[in-house]
């Protein structure tokens, strides 16, 4: 393993101040020092840390890029070694047996392609083929497999969107999975198959804006995309983005909600998708609790957990990976600090809601506790200004 | 898993499908010996991999070998009401209606089939995989559609 280039670069810039070691989320529950792995790469044991399979360990949280005062951007370090971890034959557990990452292979094929269906549409949404606004799904329907509850987020998503725009939105039929687990996993070139699949479809449909509810599948269009393909370069915007534009331009405004007596305690769980993952300047962290703001002013409860924006704790698993009892810990840890402060945990990664949920089924303590997506909080509360108002 | 390498074969030749079978220990399996003992003819176009119970293969063996290039994947068990782990096979079904939405998404149902075979359906083993590999043969190699 010879590492070259951007990542080299890091690498000389780290003055193993041990920072990352210090704030490492997987250092909370198990042995792992980030600035001891780059110090043995930089002394030329590159090949002693490929076989050991350190590297699978990684959250690939990028809590580490938070704190380091030199940018070294480990994550990266991580995910290039996997690649070549792979080729070396050293393979990471994968949760679920591999199969959602076998799923996103085969659809790599070039000779595959998936038929999406639009049973879950709900009525009254209008759905087209082309058009200025796309709703990238993701996959939501594909995890329907085995959780039964991963269809409300895209559904709740759809139906605000067709709330507030009023042409019809795009949905792709052929559209495949984003590719971000497989890019974390250190399968590029499938990655890059998808990818090509992905912006041809995009550029079929003629949209000119790119929504999505998923904050893995936010990051993966928004950079990840860009960053290989210099064709690409369609507004991508999360849901979160989209409605903060929403309330700024007055288009949309929330309502109280009659039934609801009982006031609804609320806490935010940042992904690390989301938050750290994103150049300082998306500043998103900041526009979801302008977002909770505006929800405090029909009133729910807004309450910061102790570990919050970048800081956040993480959910345990990221691209499938290592969904062991430790990542069962982390999670933990995450649920307690949001009991602490509320009932409802809102977030915006639906694999995060999964691990969650997953959670919940084996822990009695957290159950009361309720996990519930953004989109799922907000389709009911939202309500469209009327045009004519604003002249 | 390794399933099978697949063999390298020029163009102008016939297409020989290549197809994994999973077999249950007690009844499919026999089935298979059965068919072969009663000497039934059938296709040499699968690989059988035997596994204790039909509950045993999970959905993302199936997607693998149709990852690596496998053209079809049978998986057989015993009858319902017959399994020797009383409801291995009945939690099979349930988990593949499940997966037969996402193959069908993928446009791969044609190549996935569930059976039930009891140790003494020799002869309807070997109609089977004469039919599945008829199918097959039909859909054409999965790596060139």
């Amino acid at each position: 393993m010879v590492i070259k280039g951007k990542l080299r670069e890091y690498l000389n810039n780290c003055y193993q101040c041990a920072m990352c070691s210090g704030i490492c989320q997987m250092g909370r529950i198990q042995k792992y020092t980030p600035s001891r792995i780059i110090q043995l790469i930089i002394e030329g044991f590159e090949d002693r840390i490929v076989e050991s399979g350190m590297l699978w360990d990684c959250l690939t949280c990028n809590s580490c890029l938070e704190k380091c005062p030199h940018e070294v951007n480990f994550a990266e370090i991580v995910r290039d070694a996997r690649n070549k971890m792979l080729d070396a034959g050293i393979m990471p557990k994968i949760a679920h047996k591999g199969f959602y990452t076998l799923l996103s292979e085969i659809m790599s094929k070039e000779n595959i392609t998936p038929e999406k269906t639009f049973e879950w549409v709900p009525s009254g949404c209008k759905i087209s083929e082309e058009g200025n606004i796309l709703y990238f799904v993701g996959c939501a329907p594909l995890f329907n497999y085995e959780f039964d509850e991963s269809m409300n987020n895209a559904v709740d998503t759809l139906k605000i969107l067709c709330k507030i725009e009023n042409e019809p939105i795009v949905l792709l039929k052929d559209e495949k999975c984003c590719g971000h687990d497989l890019l974390w996993q250190g399968k590029i070139e499938a990655f890059k198959k998808l990818a090509i699949h992905n912006i041809k479809a995009f550029e079929r449909s003629g949209a000119s804006l790119i929504v999505t509810s998923c904050a893995e599948g936010y990051r993966t269009l928004k950079i990840d995309y860009p960053s290989m393909f210099e064709n690409f370069n369609v507004e991508v915007k999360h849901l979160v983005e989209y409605l903060y534009e929403k309330l700024k331009e007055n288009k949309i405004k929330f309502k109280k909600e009659k039934k609801n007596t009982k006031i609804l305690k609320l806490t935010y769980h940042d992904p690390c998708r989301l938050s750290r993952f994103l150049p300082k300047s998306f500043n998103i962290y900041e526009k979801i609790r302008y977002i909770f703001k505006e929800l405090e002013k029909v009133g729910y409860v807004y309450n910061e957990m102790v570990h919050n924006k970048s800081n956040s704790l993480c959910c345990g698993v990221s691209c499938w990976l290592n969904c062991t009892d430790k990542a069962k810990a982390l999670r933990y840890h995450r649920m307690l600090e949001a009991k602490d402060v509320a009932d409802n945990l809102i977030t915006t990664c639906p694999k995060c809601e999964i691990h969650f949920r997953c959670l919940q089924n084996d822990t009695e303590t957290v159950q009361d506790i309720n996990v519930i997506d953004l989109s799922n909080l907000l389709e009911n509360v939202i309500e469209v200004i009327p045009s004519k108002q604003n002249k | 898993m390794k399933i099978v390498e697949k063999s390298s074969k020029k163009q102008d030749m016939e297409f020989k499908p290549n197809i994994v079978c999973f077999c249950c220990n007690w009844c499919s399996y026999a089935g298979a010996d059965l068919a072969g003992v009663s000497r039934f003819q059938y296709p040499a176009s699968i690989r059988i991999i035997r596994v204790m119970c039909s509950g045993r293969v999970e959905p993302a063996f199936i997607l693998k070998s149709f990852k690596d290039n496998i053209d079809g994947v049978l998986v057989t068990g015993c009858h319902i009401g017959d399994c020797h782990y009383i409801s291995g096979n009945e939690f099979t079904k349930d988990r593949f209606e499940r997966l037969t939405i996402i193959l069908k998404f993928l446009g791969l149902e044609d190549r996935f089939r569930l059976e039930w075979i009891s140790a003494s359906e020799g002869k309807k083993f070997a109609e089977l995989i004469t039919t599945f590999t008829n199918q097959i043969k039909k859909l054409g190699p999965l790596n060139n559609i």
